[in-house]
């Protein structure tokens, strides 16, 4: 890597490479090594830190003692969330089309043709820090829905 | 590894549980010559369709194989419904 890095400043020496050439260069040089090395630290590399299941879990109280209490409880294999991304590879491109001039007609701008079965992968993978919890207090009822992975 | 097994527990509210198992093995066999005699049709489909009938089969089995270890619950009061998929 040195070797490299000298290489560049003779060329700057040199008058070959300017200095903003040389930096841009050296940057360049340096940013795959900072790539891998924040990608082998990242919690989301190990597959041991990476969730496997997508939890939701509903509970709702009561207070007027006519219902009752509820509780929902929803356990989703990660894995399965993955595979039914993976339905978007078998959707015909003219139902595509179909889908992008109804959501036009409702204002919403989205090309969903544009959308990749990777982009919706990444999306998935991002799920892993999602938490979401709700508390609804009323006079009445109390419910409270977590959604997290875990 | 496609799941094996379903377990449907019913609760009542006097508590008494009635607990099912279901062979999904069985209902794989059974499935298995219906999606063979099937599969002449399905093709002309996915080409119909434009779409790739081995990427279809394989998201397909992907999604089953998947369903390992789902599990669903609900309870209202001391009554109840439960899934999983083993």
């Amino acid at each position: 890597m040195n070797e490299h890095r000298r290489q560049i400043l003779q060329m700057l020496s040199e008058g070959k490479v300017s200095a903003d050439e040389a930096e841009r260069l050296i940057s360049a040089m340096e940013e795959p090594s900072a790539a891998t090395k924040s990608s082998a630290f990242s919690p989301t590399s190990t597959g041991k830190d990476r969730p496997k299941y997508l939890r939701v879990q509903v509970d709702s109280e009561d207070g007027g003692g006519h219902e009752g209490p509820t509780k929902v409880n929803v356990r989703v294999p990660m894995q399965l969330l993955r595979a039914g991304v993976k339905l978007a590879y078998l959707i015909p491109a003219a139902a595509l089309q179909k889908a992008n001039l109804a959501m036009h007609e409702k204002g919403i701008p989205v090309n969903l043709t544009q959308i990749k079965p990777e982009n919706l992968e990444e999306l998935i993978e991002q799920l892993n820090d999602l938490t979401v919890d709700v508390d609804q207090k009323d006079a009445n009822t109390k419910v409270k829905v977590r959604v997290f992975c875990e | 590894m496609i799941p094996f097994v379903a377990v449907v527990s019913l609760r009542n509210q006097e508590s008494r549980t009635f607990r099912l198992w279901i062979p999904l093995v069985l209902i794989w066999l059974l499935l298995l010559p219906l999606g063979i005699l099937l599969s002449p049709f399905i093709f002309i489909a996915c080409l119909v369709c434009r779409v790739n009938p081995l990427r279809g089969v394989a998201v397909m089995w992907q999604i089953v194989s998947a369903l390992t270890d789902t599990q669903f619950e609900v309870e209202h009061r001391s009554a109840g419904v439960s899934f999983h998929i083993l």
